[in-house]
């Protein structure tokens, strides 16, 4: 991960030394806090979570040290290879149309809408904590009792079992983080949005440019370094996706929503198998990890067009 | 960034523009719609007797409306009453857990925020050993599923003798969140650096430079961020569930986990549940348009644009 | 860091925890808010005989309760005393997390004899003993008196059913006499419509794990079939071909006959929020949810005895709860007199006068039904069936139950959603599960 900057400083050569050990001082004094955050809350436990996947650990008893072996059983389960492929299937249903999704809402928001009031209400969904949305939905879309369906119905439309079935069961999941989540993005993006210099849109406008020229020329190239930012995260939140699946899904029906994260908790808390629960969970971390690195690479993660 | 037209041309952007305006507007209506329909759903089942609740699944309205949940939920009924409703006859002490939810937000939203843009900044701007090292180690921190990290940190909690306590809800999230430092890196790397210049000439410490130029110029994004945390942390349950086994710490989503699920087989008091969740979402939606005008008055002050 | 101590000293300050008292203090957990109540009268009739211990309890949903016990046992925080579930406790014993009584019940000389038969002995393994029993449950059907009524249903009827899987008896007669169409046409009907059902003569809650305790399980043991050759047994018979008929039976009424309510409707919200929302005239549940029915339903709900199988008996899981001390308690003997106590009949009677649930000694039993009879609810059907001799069977009780929860959901759904013919999904699971104990 190249993470240098563009144009690095050259101070006068007499005062190299002392201020740039000032200077080294001041952003070690300046990351101290968050430092100690991350190495007693991340850090640490994710070293000794790494310890523990070497280990056979129930969490009642004593781990006992077992090598590679975890990780030599979770490449020969098949259980976690097909958790694996419904995360990848998720991620790539759930992952554009939100970005997609959120661009548009944000533009709308900082184009079209002048009122506090509707875009209060465009990011209402995030409001709601992700077990509500989960247990609201189940409501909404039952396949007898759900307003949905009653809605369908009463437009002649076939009944449809969203959540009930193994093919829709996923994509419903999916939706419903969409709903949730598309005005969050929405949000990033449109602070994104207001670093944007007006006077660019204005030349473009004195130009005779229409909306959709602008958003094509302007917008997206200067929105980068933001779209950078909330494609990796919206990827790593959609890796780890677990609640509305426990909720809603169960992981069902007949496995059909068991993503990885619900794989690998089902293991640890029903199975009391933490050990390989573990090993699972590093092998997820380095599978985004490569993801992530991917991209970065992919969009040239540090650089402006503004700067 | 010109973009070369002709006059004709232009008469005919202004036309492709009123009809751009027309479909953006529908758009947002039906984003609102889609919106709203779910949070009326939850406010129709908070109005719902329990026994009207089921057969009125497929209706819009309830049928025969009450507030007597919302009365549940605030311990304006006997014990009596609300286990007949499908509650657990226990009051929840729903001011007590909004009070706690307001303190736990607002100090993680206050320290996160500050020690995170601290950090940030560093990363963006200034010059120490292994800065982009330990930059990528923060961020892998984002990808470390949440099951590996909340035992140990349960247990360090425990060790610290911060259990039950509000410090021990706090103290992973009040440091910083790897999402918050490369959030606000992002923006501070795109912030002309010939501000800060002007203000180094003038012989200003880093910090003053941080407090005085940077973050006043970055009112927008971390009014983002703390809006962000705020509904993040509001709606935090796992934690606080996990900390506070003391009803006096406990923040709202840990009292209202009395209206899930009871027994195996057995259903949510969704009347309870919807109502609570209306209630405590409400809070949140004002911050969101107070924070929401300060924003957008923030940005007509900064940067001159 | 120094700003931030001074920050928590403040917060220590207005979180104010007073637990400034002589007394012990014994934590309690338990998860069913509707048996809270009379637990608080318990933990107060306690305390009052015993002033130097206070009873806290502390009520969290099922969901959230285990994973709150567990992290408990890891950290070292977990409750003096909590409700156990038998499909938890051999995991826990196995790992020493939760204390043996029997050495207590030798020393105290307790009573273990006034139980209800087989109650004791689900939570005892090998001379070690794991829990005192508080409670228990059978199933019975629950019907809606409305729709029986307009069917011209009697209750003598509905209390005398037979079933067999090959043609339904005259279980599946009633099931089918209960079911109508959009077109008021019932299920017996030659016009009957299975594609636009209004009521369903049946909820069933199918219950797809390895239990079936509401949805399969008096069916299939009323059949022949057992799930095992008892306590902490080693090998499953799952792939009995009694066990593939009865829940092929079930298939087969939802999917091909349309008198059953589908398994895909009932997974959201449970049979019981279809049954309260009137899509249906009977479903099968637990005693512990009688009060829930009489609560949510705007109509009257009555409870019937289950039908009699092809073995001529009716039969029903019978099933309990106990508590369990956590190992690591610093007050075991102060736990120990609040278990003593909650098994014996001061507090059962408690109990069973508050009406939540069925307690484990018989005396309270009886003032249970005193006032479900009072409040208008005749709940005989459960008591009738678990004294009936040689009518209950015990819930199935082995290690690896987890696992074999996931192996068995799997399967029974793959079957109630119609993908897969219930002999081969259940035969194939079977080999799974007897896989675990090799």
């Amino acid at each position: 991960m190249n993470t240098t900057e563009a144009t690095p400083e050259t101070p006068a050569r007499g005062t190299v030394n002392r201020s740039a050990r000032l200077e080294a001082l001041t952003g070690l004094a300046f990351i101290l806090p968050a430092l100690i955050g991350f190495v007693l809350f991340y850090m640490y436990p994710a070293l000794r979570g790494l310890w523990i996947s070497f280990t056979d650990w129930n969490m009642l008893r004593e781990p006992t040290f077992v090598g590679i072996e975890n990780y030599r059983q979770v490449f020969q389960d098949e259980k976690f290879w097909n958790a694996l492929w419904i995360t990848f299937k998720y991620v790539l249903l759930n992952i554009p149309i939100q970005t997609i999704l959120g661009i548009l809402l944000a533009v709308a928001m900082d184009r079209v809408v002048k009122s506090t009031v509707i875009r209060g209400l465009m990011i209402l969904p995030y409001l709601l904590s992700n077990v509500l949305v989960a247990l609201v939905f189940l409501w909404l879309l039952d396949p007898s009792l759900g307003i949905v369906n009653a809605g369908l119905q009463a437009l002649g439309l076939p009944k449809q079992d969203f959540f009930a079935s193994t093919d829709q069961a996923l994509p419903t999941v999916a939706f419903v983080n969409i709903w949730r989540h598309a005005g969050f993005t929405a949000l990033l993006f449109y602070a994104g949005l207001q670093s944007i210099p007006r006077s660019v849109y204005e030349a473009a406008k004195i130009d005779g440019a229409s909306e959709g020229q602008m958003f094509w020329r302007i917008t997206l190239p200067l929105l980068r370094p933001v779209t950078v930012f909330v494609v990796v995260t919206s990827i790593i939140g959609s890796f780890q996706i677990f609640d509305t699946v426990a909720v809603a899904t169960n992981g069902g029906p007949a496995d059909a929503t068991k993503v990885l994260v619900y794989y690998i908790y089902e293991n640890a808390f029903a199975f009391f198998k933490m050990g390989y629960a573990t090993a699972m969970s590093m092998i997820l971390f380095a599978i985004i990890l490569i993801f992530t690195v991917l991209q970065l690479k992919f969009f040239r993660a540090d650089q402006s067009d503004l700067a | 960034m010109t973009v070369q037209t002709q006059p004709t041309q232009a008469r005919k952007n202004r036309k492709s523009m009123a009809w751009e305006h027309f479909l953006a507007w529908f758009g947002i209506l039906l984003v609102i719609l889609l919106s709203i329909f779910p949070i009326w759903i939850v406010l129709k089942t908070a109005l719902s007797s329990s026994t009207t609740l089921f057969e009125s699944g497929g209706q819009l309205l309830p049928s025969e409306p009450t507030l007597d949940n919302f009365k549940r939920v605030l311990g304006m009924v006997t014990a009596e009453e609300a286990l007949k409703a499908g509650g657990s006859g226990q009051s929840v002490n729903f001011l007590k857990s909004i009070w706690n939810s307001v303190i736990f937000t607002g100090l993680i939203v206050i320290g996160q925020t500050f020690f995170s843009a601290l950090a940030a900044y560093a990363f963006a701007r200034l010059k120490f050993p292994f800065r982009d090292q330990i930059f990528t180690l923060f961020l892998t921190a984002m990808m470390i599923p949440g099951i590996v990290l909340f035992i140990p940190n349960f247990i360090t909690i425990k060790n610290l003798g911060w259990l039950n306590t509000m410090q021990g809800l706090v103290a992973p999230y009040i440091l910083m969140t790897p999402f918050a430092v490369f959030f606000l890196r992002q923006f501070f790397l795109s912030i002309p650096r010939e501000t800060e210049e002007a203000a180094v000439l003038d012989g200003a410490s880093p910090f003053m430079i941080f407090w005085k130029v940077v973050l006043p110029m970055s009112q927008g994004p971390l009014a983002t961020l703390g809006i962000l945390t705020t509904i993040g942390m509001w709606n935090e349950f796992f934690w606080p569930y996990l900390i506070g086994k003391d009803e006096s710490v406990y923040t709202l989503p840990v009292a209202l986990q009395q209206f899930q699920t009871q027994t195996p087989q057995g259903s949510p008091d969704w009347t309870g549940l919807m109502s609570g969740a209306f209630l405590s979402i409400i809070p949140v939606f004002i911050l969101l348009l107070i924070m929401g005008k300060r924003v957008i008055e923030s940005l007509a002050f900064s940067g001159g644009k | 860091m120094k700003k931030f101590v001074t920050l928590s000293s403040i917060l220590a300050l207005t979180s104010a925890l007073s637990t400034a008292s002589a007394a012990t203090t014994v934590d309690y957990w338990l998860w069913d808010s509707a048996q809270l109540p009379a637990y608080q009268q318990c933990a107060k009739d306690f305390t009052k005989l015993n002033p130097d211990i206070n009873i806290k309890i502390t009520q969290k949903g099922w969901d959230d309760y285990w994973t709150g016990i567990t992290t408990g046992f890891v950290a070292g925080t977990a409750p003096d005393v909590f409700t156990n579930h038998l499909s938890k406790y051999p995991e826990f014993a196995a790992n020493g997390q939760i204390v043996d009584f029997a050495p207590w019940i030798k020393r105290d000389s307790v009573k273990t004899n006034i139980y209800l038969e087989g109650l004791y002995s689900l939570w005892g393994r090998d001379g070690k003993q794991y829990g005192l029993p508080k409670d228990w449950d059978t199933v019975a059907i629950i019907y809606n008196k409305d729709m029986l009524k307009k069917a011209g249903i009697s209750e003598k009827t509905l209390n005398a059913l037979k079933w067999n899987p090959k043609d339904g008896g005259s279980f599946e007669k009633v099931i089918a006499q209960l079911t109508l169409d959009q077109n008021g046409n019932n299920g017996l009907s030659k016009n009957f419509d299975k594609t636009k059902v209004k009521q369903y003569g049946l909820l069933n809650p199918y219950d797809p794990n390895p239990y079936g305790q509401t949805g399969w399980s008096w069916l299939a043991v009323s059949n022949g079939f057992k799930y095992n050759d008892g306590l902490y047994a080693t090998k499953y018979y799952y792939d009995d071909p009694r066990l593939a008929e009865t829940i092929q039976w079930l298939t087969d009424l939802s999917l091909k006959k349309g008198f059953l309510i589908p398994y895909k409707d009932i997974r959201g919200l449970g049979a019981n929020s279809q049954f309260v929302a009137g899509k249906g005239a009977m479903t099968t549940d637990g005693s512990w949810m009688i009060k829930w029915y009489i609560d949510n339903a705007k109509f009257d709900v009555g409870f019937a005895l289950l039908p009699v199988g092809p073995t001529g008996k009716r039969t029903s899981m019978f099933n309990g709860l106990a508590d369990s001390i956590w190992v690591g308690s610093k007050k075991k003997e102060e736990a120990w007199k609040w278990v003593k106590y909650l098994g014996s009949p001061a507090c059962e009677n408690v109990v069973g006068k508050y009406g939540a649930v069925f307690p484990a000694v018989n005396s309270g039993v009886n003032l249970a039904l005193a006032t479900h009879k009072k409040n208008g609810a005749d709940v005989s059907a459960f008591t009738k069936t678990a004294k009936a001799k040689g009518s209950t069977f015990l819930f199935p009780i082995t290690d690896n139950a987890s696992q074999i929860n996931s192996i068995m959901t799997t399967a029974l759904e793959n079957v109630f959603l119609g993908k897969t013919p219930a002999a081969e999904a259940l035969k194939e699971a079977n080999q799974k599960v007897n896989a675990l104990f090799k």
